[in-house]
């Protein structure tokens, strides 16, 4: 492989992580809030298909990412209604509307089918995209991209550098205490789950509007995303920065599945189709381990300098939920 | 009066909020201009209109009950599974490779190992998330999800390869299947219709986990532990034993139903390449079924039967008067919706009440009346 052919391919990576972003993003924010929104696998199919249909009729792009937001606003909505205000298990109601949104995607985007809708263009930046190598990474891509980059800063500037973003991190961790400094928690749980559930929505037309351009139903290969989205919101600890580098991670590993299935024929297809998969188990494993008693137990046993490097070892790879995560708040 | 009153609601809720759901399908119905009494009266024809229908809608229950019965188990022990798909995928394709491999023995043996071996499978694709979770706190919803996807492959790999049918595999279509078993290895035909063995397994099985969630020691840890596992770990239970449990039992009950999918039903294992080729999604409906019966093994049955007959019905309405199947899907998760929310709503009205009481109880007492509401709140 040449250098050129490289360097597409690592940018396509960039573009390929970018509905995962959004996605991740908005799971982070649903849950350091204490809501986990189990519906985005649906969601980002409902709204890949709504806004390629808004795209379609109306021939407007902008108008096709908002419905898609709009779409994931209203089913974290009803996700924030259930859990919040009728606080019932936010397990069920988000699996199941997992499956009714798909099927929902499914049924109602039948005339959409493998029809030719518009498609974002990619919009390489003046000057800077002439700058070498870095130029044709980053600077050449479709603005839906560029917006995924700036998203992960401003994510990660909110919650870890802004007043309102330490009160959500306290909503999430202790709510009792952050409803005495002030906080309205559930108004604030009921805002943040919708707010990310319009970033997971975002994810579905990044999709069926830029780099998999198009709905073609069950075919489309966007069922399961929304479950390694969930996965790599674990990954990433609830942090954007962590987050954004388990999104990158993972669209590499798909990007060199699809280089290396050529190259290793005698290994079946289906072994690089599914590696990302035991690689996520693995990963959830290795973020989790440190929380494990038994590790712990085991560490103490340890001669000291192997005791000392294990353990910050797996320090730094822990990463432990929002306290109040699927807790319903109520005061008293 | 009033209280007879107010029970005698709460028994019907469940049916009042599938009433909700058809209702809001008729909207759905006519906003697609079809008359909704026209689909409705063809759903329940073909659910349950003749025999031969009300046989079909019992085979689609069956896998449904049993993926419902470990569900039960998984979810009263504070464990989601969401994994019954690729759990009767693996229990399959070890019971078809039972039954295609010992074709020299008795019928009846090679059908008890088929079970036995389907709900092997089951169990060791629900206990690896099991093992995760307890000994290395990885989320097992993500877990069973992702063995999902590696269950879909395998079958994929297999149902392609090593397990495809000779037949096949000379043909240019190479349709994802294998060979068909010996026709003494099916299961026991109930009826003349295409009725099996297997819905009475279900049934009885119905029975067994409703007497081990309630009746033995066993079940009570699995439900203490999902209720309260720290207090369980003080009462002196070890505790990820019991959720490595949990998940182990109800991926073999998912692993289950999918060998009586094969033995019963196909008599091959066939895919169309995704998971739903195979189990119909019975997997995730099998969840749907038992939150519907409030995970109680045996008004599982009554949803399973619901839902089986959602989804023949479907086919019927679709061909009378043309609207996607898909429809039906979307049917079922409002009903899902609405059981659920309406079963909060009971359980608020319920504490309310007793709030109420107590209440009037204390306000007579006039003593510590700030003390018995803060009791009766939680």
């Amino acid at each position: 492989m040449n250098q050129e052919n490289l360097l597409v391919g690592l940018a396509g990576v960039l573009a390929a992580a970018a509905p995962i972003i959004f996605a991740v993003l908005g799971e982070t924010f649903s849950e350091r809030a204490g809501v986990i929104n189990l519906s985005m696998n649906g969601t980002i199919l409902l709204s890949a298909m709504g806004g390629f249909a808004v795209a379609y009729n109306t021939d407007s792009i902008l108008l096709g990412f908002l419905a898609g937001m709009l779409i994931g606003a209203l089913v974290a909505l009803v996700v924030a209604f259930a859990s919040i205000t009728l606080k019932q298990s936010q397990v069920a109601v988000g699996f199941v509307l997992a499956l009714t949104c798909r099927d929902l995607a499914y049924f109602l985007g039948n005339p959409y089918m493998g029809q030719a809708g518009p498609r974002l263009q990619a919009l390489p930046i003046p000057v800077l995209s002439d700058i070498p190598i870095i130029g044709s990474l980053f600077f050449r891509q479709e603005a839906i991209t560029y917006i995924s980059f700036i998203a992960i800063y401003l994510a990660w500037l909110w919650i870890f550098r802004t007043r309102p973003g330490l009160m959500l991190q306290g909503i999430g961790e202790k709510p009792a205490a952050a409803f005495i400094r002030g906080a309205n928690v559930n108004l604030m749980r009921y805002v943040y789950t919708v707010i990310g559930g319009a970033l997971i929505g975002l994810a579905g037309p990044t999709y069926s509007l830029a780099i998999r351009a198009g709905w073609m139903g069950t075919i489309s290969g966007l069922d399961g995303i929304g479950w390694i989205a969930l996965s790599i919101t674990i990954f990433g600890g609830w942090n954007p920065s962590r987050a954004a580098f388990g999104a990158y991670l993972f669209a590499l590993l798909q990007w060199l599945g699809l280089v290396l299935q050529p190259v290793l024929t005698q290994v079946p297809s289906q072994v690089l189709q599914v590696a990302p998969f035991p690689l996520m188990i693995l990963t959830l494993l290795l973020v989790n381990i440190g929380n494990a008693e038994w590790v712990e137990r085991a560490l103490a046993a340890m001669p000291e300098t192997t005791r000392k490097f294990l353990s910050k070892l797996l320090r730094a790879m822990r990463a432990s939920p929002p306290a109040a995560l699927g807790v319903p708040f109520e005061r008293d | 009066m009033r209280s007879r009153l107010n029970s005698l609601f709460d028994a019907l809720l469940p049916v009042i909020a599938t009433l909700a759901a058809l209702a809001v399908g008729a909207v759905m119905l006519l906003l697609l201009k079809v008359n909704p009494i026209e689909a409705y009266a063809a759903l329940w024809d073909g659910a349950f209109g003749s025999s031969n229908a009300l046989a079909e809608t019992l085979v689609k229950a069956t896998p449904l009950l049993l993926v419902a019965l470990g569900i039960c188990i998984s979810f009263r022990g504070d464990v989601i599974n969401i994994g019954g798909e690729g759990q009767m995928i693996i229990g399959a394709v070890l019971a078809t490779w039972v039954g295609l491999t010992f074709v020299g023995l008795p019928g009846w043996l090679v059908i008890t190992l088929a079970l036995f071996s389907g709900f092997l499978g089951g169990a060791v694709w629900g206990g690896i998330p099991g093992i995760l979770k307890a000994y290395f706190n990885v989320n097992e919803i993500l877990s069973t999800v992702m063995m999902n996807a590696i269950a879909v492959q395998l079958m994929n790999f297999l149902l392609r390869g090593p397990m495809i049918d000779p037949s096949q595999a000379q043909l240019a279509s190479k349709i994802p299947q294998t060979a068909r078993l010996l026709d003494i290895f099916h299961l026991p035909r109930l009826a003349p219709t295409r009725l099996h063995l297997g819905a009475l397994i279900a049934v009885m099985l119905a029975i067994l986990v409703y007497i081990l969630l309630w009746r033995t020691v066993l079940g009570y840890r699995i439900r203490a532990v999902g209720q309260n596992p720290n207090a369980s770990r003080y009462a002196g239970i070890k505790v990820p034993r019991y959720v490595v449990l949990a998940l182990l039992l109800s991926g073999a009950f998912a692993g289950l139903a999918g060998a009586v999918q094969v033995y019963g039903v196909n008599y091959r294992m066939i895919t169309d390449g995704s998971a739903s080729g195979f189990t119909g999604s019975a997997g995730f409906n099998g969840i749907v079924a038992a939150l519907f019966g409030q995970l109680h093994p045996l008004w599982s049955i009554p949803a399973s039967i619901l839902f089986g007959a959602l989804l023949v019905g479907a086919n019927t309405m679709q061909r009378a008067v043309q609207v996607p199947s898909a429809l039906i899907t979307v049917l079922n998760g409002l009903v899902v919706v609405f059981v659920v929310s309406s079963e909060i709503w009971r359980r608020r009205r319920q504490h309310r009440r007793l709030a109420s009481a107590k209440e009037e109880e204390s306000s007579t007492k006039q003593d510590q009346p700030q003390a018995q509401t803060e009791e009766a709140k939680q």
